[in-house]
């Protein structure tokens, strides 16, 4: 192939204009980004940068504070207790969802299974469903005294939970919300990771005589760990900036046990206490991206 | 197939019958709370509350939609969604995938500063952006209006990432021989790229619907009066509103209508997913691969 085309493509090279053009395809074709990635991305993050240097309150003029925003968050029991709050309901939701989702997505690599179709749309239905719209299911379906699942428990002669008003329960209530919503997209980028695994590797193992969960822990797991890793790190950064969904279920109640940090630091904003407020983006992103490389260095070392 | 298939079968069948039923009883589980809130919408409204489990099928009615539609302004909030919609969705089908092909296929000054530019955004938390963006559409006057809504994060960093790891998978020998051919560097994108990618494209084209169609903290933010109000903003708004119009809205009417709205909000994704999954998985599957 490289050779056939060698010939004339040199010769075409030759033409006129060929680099010219060439080298100026590539400007234009990012500009439109560009364009709007520096007015409505860049200049509000340099903005935000520089408001976290600032007292500002939203009007008026803002006096330069240095790095007080940032040393006043360090010292605040608040900032961390919404950090381990986060901090939880990433136990909570992540090794439970990893776990789930290899399970399911190698139960459904096998083409026998004939269900297949119905079993992918089934478990992504969560993920597709508007937020809004599962956030106010949730709260009707949790509810202390009408809700439907209180109401199972009575069936089986439990008592009722409050599920969402009582700050041992809120978390777990909100990390299955998540949970639900989320392992759909999961499932299907795993499904993807083992649709690249070569199939003669499982035939070699079986002939070795592994059987099935032997194989999947002792092949597909490993050969997976890429895939596995990009999924932690996804649902890291999700769990680490969630802010719609305690806004909606919870308001960070009940006694902010389910203020995350990415609800902590809407609060801010909603104080109109700016400063602090790009303050605690930007230690926030700090924090979520040493966590990121950290797993992606953990994965990597087993290598 | 079925010859060589049957034993087979049979030396699995028992571990398939397991797969089974854990699948199915994990899918109930999935589908239990959505199915839930569709059928619990037609029920009277007391009924939710008194009887969440129980279903009378003669008691079906329509009274919880008659009534959401008559407290919030529901039909302007799709109309506002789905302009929003067709032109954001257009641009970023268009942008993202043309400067992905730049970012995949060409060298030129400048590229990985901005490429890591785009890897560092992905990492924001999106509510770090939106008070300077706030403050931005009040000095351009854009508060309440469409271009408010659509122009911020019409080419998302995740669109463009995405979009790179599909076009790089495109052999450059494709790109090539349609330059020998005399094909414009644009034309190559056109008329080679874009329908090499399709699938990928499909799943960017489902995903970002999903996106646009399901964000709710900026519209709440930059469009909250209830003529610009989108679809979502309607429904997180909601309870507020009915009780705000109806003096002393019990729980139960506030319940229905909640479910009402709900249903009605997820029905159209729900159907556009159906229809469109077998391309969306594809497509995620394709632009995953090499990740």
């Amino acid at each position: 192939m490289t050779t056939t085309t060698a010939v004339p493509l040199e010769t075409w090279k030759s033409r006129r204009g060929y680099s010219m053009r060439r080298a100026v395809a590539p400007y234009l074709f990012v500009l439109p980004f560009i364009a709007i990635f520096l007015a409505f991305s860049v200049y509000p993050l340099l903005f935000t940068l520089r408001l976290s240097f600032t007292n500002w309150h939203g009007s008026g003029a803002a006096q330069w504070v240095g790095l007080g925003n940032y040393t006043y968050l360090l010292r605040s029991d608040a900032f961390w207790g919404s950090l381990a709050n986060s901090g939880m309901l990433w136990l909570l939701i992540v090794p439970v969802q990893i776990v789930l989702s290899v399970i399911v997505a190698v139960l459904l690599d096998n083409a026998k299974l004939r269900l297949r179709g119905f079993y992918r749309v089934a478990f992504i239905v969560p993920f597709v469903t508007p937020l809004v719209a599962v956030a106010q299911i949730w709260i009707v379906l949790f509810d202390q005294n009408y809700g439907a699942v209180n109401g199972l428990l009575n069936l089986i002669g439990l008592p009722d939970v409050g599920w969402l008003v009582t700050s041992v329960w809120a978390k777990p209530t909100l990390a299955l919300l998540f949970l639900w919503k989320t392992s759909g997209f999961i499932i299907i980028i795993l499904l993807s990771g083992l649709q690249a695994i070569d199939s003669n590797v499982y035939e070699a193992a079986s002939i070795d005589g592994a059987n099935r969960p032997r194989q999947v822990w002792s092949i597909t797991v490993p050969l997976l760990r890429r895939t596995i890793m990009f999924a932690v790190v996804l649902q890291t950064l999700a769990v680490f900036q969630m802010f719609a969904e305690p806004f909606v279920v919870t308001k960070g109640g009940p006694y902010n046990s389910t203020t995350t940090a990415g609800l902590y630091l809407y609060n801010h904003i909603n104080r109109a206490d700016l400063g602090t407020g790009a303050a605690n983006s930007f230690l926030l992103v700090i924090i979520v991206m040493a966590l990121s490389l950290g797993f992606v260095r953990l994965l990597r070392a087993k290598d | 197939m079925t010859a060589t298939a049957v034993p087979t079968r049979r030396a699995h069948r028992r571990p398939l019958v397991g797969s089974n039923v854990f699948l199915l009883i994990l899918t109930l589980a999935f589908l239990a709370p959505v199915a839930w809130a569709l059928v619990s919408a037609f029920k009277p409204a007391a009924e939710i509350i008194s009887d969440p489990l129980g279903l009378d099928l003669r008691g079906l009615t329509l009274d919880n939609f008659r009534g959401m539609f008559h407290d919030v302004p529901i039909g302007s909030g799709f109309l506002n969604t789905a302009v929003v919609l067709v032109i954001k969705g257009a641009i970023t089908l268009f942008c993202a995938p043309l400067a992905a092909y730049a970012f995949a296929k060409y060298d030129f000054r400048g590229k990985n500063a901005i490429f890591g530019t785009v890897l560092l955004t992905l990492m924001l938390p999106t509510i770090v952006l939106i008070i300077p963006l706030l403050l931005e559409m009040k000095q351009l006057g854009w508060v309440n209006t469409y271009q408010a809504l659509i122009l911020p994060g019409s080419v998302d960093a995740f669109a463009i990432f995405w979009m790179r790891q599909v076009i790089s998978a495109v052999p450059d020998e494709l790109l090539d021989a349609a330059r020998v051919d005399g094909c414009g560097e644009f034309g190559i994108f056109w008329r080679v790229v874009v329908p090499v990618i399709r699938p990928g494209l499909a799943g960017l084209a489902v995903l970002t619907i999903m996106n646009i169609y399901n964000d709710f903290v900026w519209p709440v933010v930059v469009a909250s009066s209830s003529k610009m109000a989108t679809l979502q903003v309607v429904l997180s708004t909601l309870a507020q509103n009915i009780t705000g119009h109806k003096v002393g809205a019990d729980y139960a009417t506030v319940t229905g209508e909640l479910l009402a709205a709900s249903s009605i909000a997820l029905v159209p994704l729900l159907i556009l997913f159906i229809v469109l999954q077998k391309h969306f998985i594809n497509g995620i599957l394709a632009g995953s691969v090499k990740g």
